[in-house]
């Protein structure tokens, strides 16, 4: 799972991508026809056995968010008050597939990843 | 990454430069800064960025020092099930942070926090025998049943220069209480 996991963030840093566009771009490449903003909001709040990326990261996007173990402070997702948000194709790709595992018990895949990020990079 | 490696390096540098003699002698509860010297600070606080990049996201800069090298290395070698987290990082990454742990806790350590530890590996900080002792007398209303703590794993809500590697019982301010007074 490592590997696979070194891979992903491999293909993501070789890519380049400078900004939450560039990303799209980028799964847009690797066969990503068309998104889904809506499809990506559905996911966000969809509750998996009880989870949900909303555990953490709070109803609103906009929002400061915290880790519901650790209570650590998680910066708000939105780009509209948060504009560092997707400007790294590494960071975007960590966090998916670590946060697509603990929340839905798997990864997510390029389609999931692509929708979510249209509909969060347009908080 | 180069530079981020140097940088590592640099602050493991200044870490032996300052703290690099041991003593069993002082007592850790009057901080480092008389332990190990003015620079003790240094010493002990994480100076790695990428450490605390990574780890930092989802939780407090644990020290370094905090626990021995073959601790770090099975946290290390099972970060897809961290605590019932993931915390995965890419080989690079993770082999870096290795890195940097690994010496960094073996150079300086709380010589102390690690008594009666024998060979044992605890994964956890809140199961070294030094440390139990010296929490056991407070009550759960301050940290179980208290919001604002919750753990014993959360040093930063009762010692509020835990990530600069400072825990003097006479600093502690308890969340949501206030100064720990026993």
């Amino acid at each position: 799972m490592l590997i696979f996991g070194a891979i992903v963030i491999a293909a993501g840093t070789a890519a380049a991508a400078q900004s939450p566009i560039e990303q799209l771009d980028t799964y847009r490449e690797q066969g990503i026809e068309q998104v889904d903003s809506d499809r990506g909001m559905d996911l966000w709040y969809a509750p998996v056995n009880e989870r949900s990326c909303t555990h953490c990261h709070g109803d609103n996007p906009a929002d400061t968010g915290k880790h519901a173990k650790t209570g650590k402070r998680i910066a708000a997702m939105a780009p509209s008050v948060n504009p560092e948000r997707y400007q790294s194709a590494r960071k975007i790709e960590k966090w998916f597939l670590r946060n697509c595992k603990w929340t839905f018990g798997r990864e997510c895949n390029t389609q999931e990843k692509a929708d979510i990020l249209t509909w969060l990079s347009g908080q | 990454m180069a530079g981020i490696l140097l940088f590592s390096f640099y602050g493991l540098g200044q870490s032996l430069a300052s703290g690099g003699y041991e003593s069993d002698d002082h007592d850790v509860d009057h901080g480092y800064d008389e332990e190990y010297g003015h620079n003790g600070r240094q010493a002990s606080a994480a100076t790695s960025p990428l450490y605390k990049e990574e780890c930092g996201g989802c939780h407090m800069v644990y020290p370094p020092t905090l626990l021995p090298g073959r601790s770090w290395q099975k946290i290390m070698a099972e970060l897809d099930d961290h605590f019932g987290e993931n915390a995965e990082l890419d080989m690079e990454t993770q082999l870096q942070i290795e890195d940097y742990l690994l010496r960094a806790s073996d150079r300086v350590a709380y010589r102390k926090l690690f008594r009666n530890l024998g060979d044992m590996a605890p994964m956890r900080i809140t199961e070294l025998p030094y440390f139990v002792h010296e929490h056991d007398e407070i009550p759960g209303r301050f940290i179980q049943d208290n919001d604002q703590v919750r753990s014993l794993s959360q040093c930063n809500a009762c010692h509020r220069d835990a990530e600069r590697g400072l825990f003097d019982e006479d600093d502690v301010f308890i969340a949501g209480v206030g100064r720990w007074d026993d």
